[in-house]
């Protein structure tokens, strides 16, 4: 089933007033951004080197990944190794299994979101509780984040209110976000309390010393991971870097990058299990290796999820996480998830005007747009852009060509255009024209008047 | 072929041309700060944070600390950080310092003492001076625990810390 993201985004807008707050709520984070970007005097300098940085450990990953490996296991990390979600989920559920985990608290891992995992762990009967106060709203909501940084951006507090009110049992109508914060935190640290085991991500990979680092402002994976005594995290197999040094870069421009904040609360880094407790780190490829392999799009990759693409995509702004039907939405979604399934994706690198606004607040530097404008060829290539734009793309091309059917063709535009009353306008210029008006005819086109021009006053 | 193997030659086949790894140093700054600059960028940073920041000499740090365990109507957790990041506000605080993990991200409201002299200007100086490697655990703490998920208002205090003091002695 193909995700058709113009008629979702359509849904989306059919709410104008819902639309242009969730809209004015992520441009204000981009601001923030901006804030913390222009008070950072070396901030080209940083993006440079993290880009940098990622490309070079891309080009030699498999080594990285060895040495991460080898000092993990060092430091008594256990490291395990999963080609696809399947495994992934097997091999998580079997480390729970041995040791006896039924309830588990998990804090924000868009790969684990990515891999299915809560619906395969709950239906071997473990209980699963997010605990980043976003997913946890989504999660009793049934819904899926609609934000890789802040899952909960599409939801009003109100409907925040309702959901606690059917699930924690706070007063009908409570709206109020620090009550509302603070019913959460009540609720959520009797899970901490109870849980046999702590599920994270990981930002950040180290290769030369066999660790990882989770970032948050809640504390929420922090709480899991020093109380139950056993952590296993999750992690993409892109998220390794070369050195200790190198998070000097990327921690100065992640949070800066994702929410306007100089750094996240906690900054934590794993190099090993306290005495009694275990520490396990399954690391996933899922189709990354096959990104890899692509010339036009294996950048992609060096992407930190910090978020900053979304907040400034006009689309995304104004279409919503949801519409994008992938786990990962927005511009980087759109050019990671086309190269899992290109046909059911086809409409993703269509949701865009190719403004470069991603690409230019990247902290990574990916070049998003042009491998937005690659994906869409590909797409057309294999016959999934819908007969249509090739029907109409074709027809251009040929009055392009042809420089007389092309001044014909404009004249006639012209004086039709000009005599045609406005509804027969409107049904003529397809999406573009329902709302905007088109332009005065002018009664001349630039030819005909520099010919008339130059007749009156010789060459 | 383990999964093991099979990742990594699917990563050895696919993987783009060498690039050079560049250096994880930023140049550094042309002045260095002085320790008074570094501390005052260091309290705003912090204060930013949301946490609550207290200067004070060597001699009265006994005193100052146990007022505001007195005043902590939860409790407080004490602990002594090892540097302090001036652009960001943060402090390094490994297992060592922590005792028990739990306890510090349980606690209402969590103490840190930090030397003036221990604050570095950013990050990159901070990696320069610690290693994550020699503890199974270490954080960088700026100020106390937040979320903004319920419709973008901040909210001071989620699941660790509500409050965040720093002591800063000498």
């Amino acid at each position: 089933m193909s995700v058709d993201h113009r008629k979702a985004a359509a849904a989306f807008l059919a709410d104008e007033t819902r639309a242009d707050w969730h809209d004015a709520a992520l441009w204000w984070v981009r601001t923030k951004r901006d804030v913390m970007a222009q008070s950072v005097p070396e901030w080209e300098a940083l993006r440079d080197t993290a880009s940098a940085i990622k490309e070079h450990t891309l080009s030699r990953l498999d080594e990285y990944l060895e040495r991460f490996e080898r000092n993990a296991i060092a430091n008594g990390i256990h490291v395990h190794w999963a080609r696809d979600a399947a495994e992934h989920n097997a091999i998580v559920h079997g480390i729970l299994a041995r040791a006896g985990a039924r309830r588990i608290v998990k804090s924000k891992s868009m790969l684990t979101e990515e891999c299915g995992l809560n619906p395969y762990l709950e239906a071997r009967g473990v209980e699963v509780v997010d605990t980043d106060l976003g997913e946890r709203i989504v999660q009793l909501r049934g819904e899926a984040p609609s934000h890789i940084v802040m899952p909960a951006i599409h939801l009003r507090k109100e409907e925040v209110g309702e959901t606690f009110h059917e699930h924690l049992d706070t007063p009908a109508g409570l709206a109020n976000p620090i009550a509302l914060a603070g019913a959460a935190r009540i609720h959520l640290r009797e899970k901490f309390l109870a849980a046999d085991a702590a599920l994270t991500g990981a930002n950040f990979a180290i290769a030369e010393s066999g660790g990882f680092v989770v970032c948050t402002n809640e504390g929420n994976a922090d709480l899991g991971m020093a109380i139950a005594p056993l952590h296993i995290a999750s992690i993409g197999i892109e998220k390794v870097i070369p050195r200790a040094a190198d998070l000097g870069v990327f921690l100065r421009l992640l949070a800066r990058s994702a929410t306007g904040q100089p750094v996240t609360v906690y900054s934590s880094h794993i190099h090993g299990a306290e005495p009694g407790r275990a520490v396990h780190v399954v690391l996933v490829d899922n189709g990354r290796s096959t990104q890899l392999g692509r010339e036009d799009f294996w950048r992609s990759l060096k992407c930190i999820r910090c978020g900053a693409c979304m907040n400034t995509c006009p689309i995304y702004r104004r279409s919503g996480g949801h519409s994008y039907g992938s786990t990962i939405p927005g511009p980087i979604g759109s050019v990671l998830t086309p190269g899992i399934d290109l046909e059911r994706y086809a409409s993703l690198p269509f949701a865009s005007t190719l403004c470069g606004s991603c690409t230019a607040v990247c902290p990574v530097k990916i070049d998003l747009d042009a491998q937005l404008y690659r994906w869409r060829q590909r797409v057309t290539s294999a016959g999934y852009g819908g007969r249509k734009k090739t029907v109409l793309a074709t027809a251009m091309a040929r009055v392009l060509e042809r420089p007389p059917l092309f001044a014909r063709g404009g004249a006639l535009a012209r004086r039709t255009l000009r005599v045609l009353p406005s509804r027969a306008r409107r049904a003529l210029s397809g999406a573009w024209g329902q709302s905007r008006d088109l332009p005065e005819m002018p009664r001349q086109s630039f030819r005909e008047w520099y010919r008339a021009e130059r007749g009156a006053h010789g060459s | 072929m383990s999964a093991r193997e099979s990742i990594l030659r699917a990563v050895r086949d696919a993987r783009p041309a060498v690039e050079a790894l560049p250096s994880a140093v930023m140049r550094p700054r042309e002045v260095a700060q002085s320790h008074h600059e570094l501390s005052a960028t260091f309290v705003a940073a912090a204060r930013s944070a949301g946490a609550d920041v207290v200067e004070t000499g060597a001699s009265e740090i006994g005193a100052v600390v146990q007022a505001i365990v007195a005043d902590a109507e939860l409790g407080a957790f004490i602990c002594d950080g090892v540097l302090g990041v001036a652009e960001n506000g943060a402090v390094w605080l490994p297992l060592s310092r922590l005792r028990d993990r739990a306890e510090a991200f349980l606690a209402d409201h969590v103490v840190i003492v930090l030397d003036r002299e221990a604050i570095v200007a950013d990050m990159h100086e901070a990696y320069a001076r610690i290693d994550p490697r020699a503890e199974v655990f270490g954080t960088f703490m700026a100020g106390p625990s937040k979320t903004a998920d319920v419709e973008q208002s901040l909210v001071i205090g989620a699941h660790g810390p509500r409050r965040v003091t720093v002591v800063l002695r000498g």
